[in-house]
């Protein structure tokens, strides 16, 4: 398995390049050749987008918490808003945060990247662990403006009988990348990773995952779903590794993806790495346009054509919010999907 | 004859690598090592033109500027490039004008594989039967081609590489190295500068070939690398089917085979391209020995309405590397390929294709099917890419994977590029293990553990099986049968 590469906003040396493979279709010194100025700290607002929701809330302004650290803690159940602000022109920040789930503790963590200002470099390292017959279910939304360069990665350990999810919701950015490596040890653990990017303009938006089967009967489902209009850009890396050994288990990996027009671009790697034979994976990819046929019955109904491509794009894309089980959150991510999508069509 | 009784038929056969024999005839090397003499000797044997050997010396110059790439999944000790030869022929006095003029042993040898190299043997067949052009490449020469005669009456041209440069010139001039460049990869230079035969085959406008060509590559020599070179060119509105098989024995020592490929279809034109690779896969416990087939397949769809198919059977060589691409310039040209890769003992396989879609309306379809099985590994490694100007690009891939035993391994890499709004692209692939079910099935039925899992995996593999030409689909069960030996139990 690759090595995942180790950011650091203040060394240029470590940025890849898209002779790294994992980076081949993000290539970050293309658009950050030198380590930006370290950029000024930032009072943040109580609030965000997942106000509603209530919980606890971290907020990050440009790479520091209110009281200063560029690091946070988290332990526990409830509601956890973790919210990563960016207002800088030019400049550079970088944040880490761990997150633990004790043993049968439930927790909702709302994650979101809100962006002001311009041409800013974002870089968040996370760490999640749940313990045994611990539930988490993470939300991520990705609000940037269009010349900001922001990567994110999580290392996510998964112990016994636990259950992680997660939904990233991304709009891009001139660059935009999500991580996730998730430690799978199976042995009655699920894993879910659920990604949306909806993309207009010249945005980019890059949803990598790794899940790493180390032990027997693990389960892992993976939907992920995307629109690109204009000259937009999404990229799907995803990646299922059974080790040895980890036998009974069930991976399932779906991305699909619409173009909207003739200059925007997906990519799509989709890879299995097997070495159990008793197990059962499997991926589908399907990338291409709106289905006319659909289209035209739609229209065929009375419905105009812009409210039906609208209503079709929305079926498709909806089916991952859909699948979040909690009800404010899943509100809030549908609501953010019908309006992504009504500026871009 | 139905397909499970062919298979149980093979299995009552059952034998070990049948093709490690040994020829022993007298033969003549270049020296160890590779450097511009030795790239200018093998020119001069051939009695090359002067552009040729420039050619040559050029490949050589850039191929020293790379570096040997590592990114595919395969672990292989590092091959010695000076520590090969990188010609050896058969010693003959003179161009032999017939098969009678042919070292014995050489003419045993491709009986003992099964090659009817006289023509009469084949004429000689049960009516009907259809016949098939051989062009046998033995080491680095290819020491007799058939039919010719026959196929010139249709304007056919089908002879050695060596031949075609002194035959057809400005023809080999013009399309050599226009589908793989010299400099495309390390292998692709390292051939350029060193190949020294292979097959050329032109197909001339609206001509359908008469009868289904077919080159036989052994490797004989201890020591030696092979680095045929093969061009097919298929005119506006011909049709040939191509196919092509290996062997090598049985050595201690691992030998690279380093091919080059390249397929020209114009206007309306097809070819099909089928393989059987069999080259000796090594010592199934200690993975001593063994084949590098690092080959380089590339399809130029130049023309509109052209189709290129790619058939492969690979369940041969210690390492395999390789991906039969196309190119679909053409507008509604289409690209097939259809993959079978069976790995075992301690095998490693790399494989799979690239369709690159440039022209309107292009369609593709990948169907690869992976056996893994005792300590091997097995990858397909695919991209599938349009173009903005690939309005309607279409492209169907489905690979999947059959493990058998707890040590091996299987992985899929698929790679999708899809640049523009019209594109269609569809890529399932699935890992499964062999069904519990149908194996107990099977067995419930009579069948030994070793007969069952040979009946499912040919079940497995029957969509590929289906596209190869009749004497080849025989011939590859057989080997399905054969590679999977000692993978259960």
């Amino acid at each position: 398995m690759n090595a995942p590469v180790r950011l650091d906003l203040r060394d240029a040396s470590t940025f890849p390049t898209r002779r790294v493979e994992d980076w081949k279709w993000s290539d970050l010194k293309r658009f950050l050749r030198d380590a930006p100025a370290v950029s000024a700290a930032l009072a943040v607002a109580p609030g965000g987008p997942f106000a509603a929701l209530g919980g606890r809330e971290i907020a990050f302004g440009n790479g520091v918490t209110a009281d200063g650290a560029a690091e946070a803690r988290f332990e526990g159940a409830g509601t956890l808003r973790l919210r990563f602000v960016s207002e800088a022109q030019a400049t550079g920040h970088q944040a880490r945060a761990t997150v633990v789930v004790p043993a049968r503790a439930e927790l909702l963590v709302l994650e979101s990247y809100e962006g002001a200002g311009s041409a800013y470099a974002s870089n968040v390292t996370l760490g999640f662990e749940l313990g045994e017959g611990a539930r988490l279910t993470r939300i991520v939304l990705l609000e940037e403006p269009d010349d900001a360069i922001s990567v994110s990665a999580a290392e996510v350990k998964v112990a016994p009988h636990a259950h992680y999810t997660q939904t990233v919701l991304a709009s891009g950015a001139k660059l935009q990348r999500h991580e996730t490596r998730v430690n799978h040890p199976g042995h009655g653990a699920s894993v879910r990773l659920d990604g949306l990017y909806v993309l207009s303009g010249s945005r980019h938006a890059d949803l990598t995952t790794v899940v790493d089967h180390q032990g027997v009967e693990g389960v892992t489902s993976q939907l992920t779903k995307g629109v690109v209009a204009d000259s937009a850009r999404g990229v799907f890396q995803g990646r299922i590794v059974v080790d040895r050994g980890a036998d009974k288990t069930d991976a399932r990996m779906g991305h699909h993806a619409l173009i909207l027009s003739d200059k925007a671009e997906v990519d799509a790697k989709p890879e299995l790495e097997i070495y159990a034979d008793d197990v059962s994976c499997a991926h589908g990819n399907t990338v291409g346009a709106l289905d006319e046929n659909a289209l035209f019955y739609a229209c065929a109904r009375g419905i105009p054509e812009h409210e039906a491509r609208v209503m079709l794009t929305q079926a498709f894309l909806g089916e991952v919010t859909d699948r979040i089980e909690h009800d404010g959150a899943r509100e809030a991510a549908q609501a953010w999907l019908v309006d992504r999508l009504e500026a871009l069509l | 004859m139905s397909v499970s009784q062919e298979t149980i038929e093979t299995v009552a056969g059952l034998e070990k690598y049948k093709h490690g024999f040994v020829t022993d005839i007298e033969q003549e090397f270049a020296p160890k090592g590779l450097n511009a003499d030795i790239v200018r000797f093998i020119s001069e044997k051939k009695g090359e033109p002067e552009w040729m050997l420039e050619w040559r010396l050029a490949a050589f110059e850039r191929w020293q500027a790379m570096e040997e790439p590592t990114w595919a999944k395969v672990e292989y000790t590092p091959v010695d490039y000076q520590d090969l030869h990188y010609y050896a022929a058969p010693r003959t006095k003179a161009k032999p004008k017939s098969l009678d003029e042919i070292d014995p042993e050489i003419l045993a040898t491709y009986e003992k594989l099964g090659i009817p190299l006289k023509e009469q043997m084949v004429l000689a067949g049960v009516e009907g039967a259809p016949k098939y052009a051989v062009d046998a490449v033995f080491d680095s020469v290819s020491v007799v081609t058939t039919f010719r005669e026959e196929l010139a009456k249709s304007g056919v041209i089908f002879m050695s590489m060596s031949e075609a440069l002194r035959e057809h010139g400005d023809l080999v001039r013009q399309y050599l190295g226009s589908v793989v460049p010299v400099s495309d990869n390390y292998f692709a230079a390292l051939n350029s500068a060193v190949f020294s035969d292979g097959s050329f085959v032109y197909i001339p406008p609206g001509v359908r070939c008469p009868m289904e060509l077919s080159t036989y590559f052994r490797i004989n020599a201890e020591n030696t690398g092979q680095f045929e070179r093969t061009l097919i060119i298929a005119d506006k509105g011909s049709y040939v089917s191509y196919l092509e098989g290996c062997t090598a024995p049985m050595r201690d020592e691992n030998q690279l085979h380093a091919a080059v490929v390249e397929l020209v279809a114009l206007e309306d034109a097809e070819i099909k391209y089928s393989t059987v690779q069999n080259w000796w896969p090594g010592d199934p416990v200690t993975g001593k020995g063994g084949i590098y087939n690092f080959v380089t397949k590339r399809a130029d769809c130049r023309g509109d309405r052209s189709k290129v198919s790619w058939t492969q059977v690979e369940t041969g060589s210690a390492v395999t590397w390789k991906y039969p691409s196309c190119i679909l310039k053409g507008e509604g040209s289409v690209g097939e390929f259809y993959s079978i890769a069976i790995t075992n003992g301690r095998q490693q396989a790399d494989t799979g294709t690239k369709m690159i879609h440039l022209g309107a309306n292009t369609r593709s379809r990948i169907i690869a099917k992976g056996v893994s099985a005792g300590k091997s590994v097995s990858t397909y490694r695919g991209l599938v890419s349009a173009h903005p100007k690939a309005k309607g690009a279409r492209n169907f891939t489905q690979c999947d994977s059959l493990l058998i035993g707890k040590d091996c391994a299987a992985h899929t890499v698929p790679y999708v590029e899809a640049r523009n709004g019209s594109a269609q692209f569809e890529h399932e692939a699935t890992t499964t293990r062999l069904s519990e079910d149908q194996l107990f099935y099977a067995m419930q039925r009579g069948l030994s553990q070793e007969e069952a899992v040979q009946l499912l995996v040919n079940g497995f593999v029957r969509e590929v099986l289906q596209e190869l030409p009749m004497e080849f689909a025989v011939e590859a069960q057989k080997l399905v049968a054969i590679s999977l030996e000692g993978s259960v139990g």
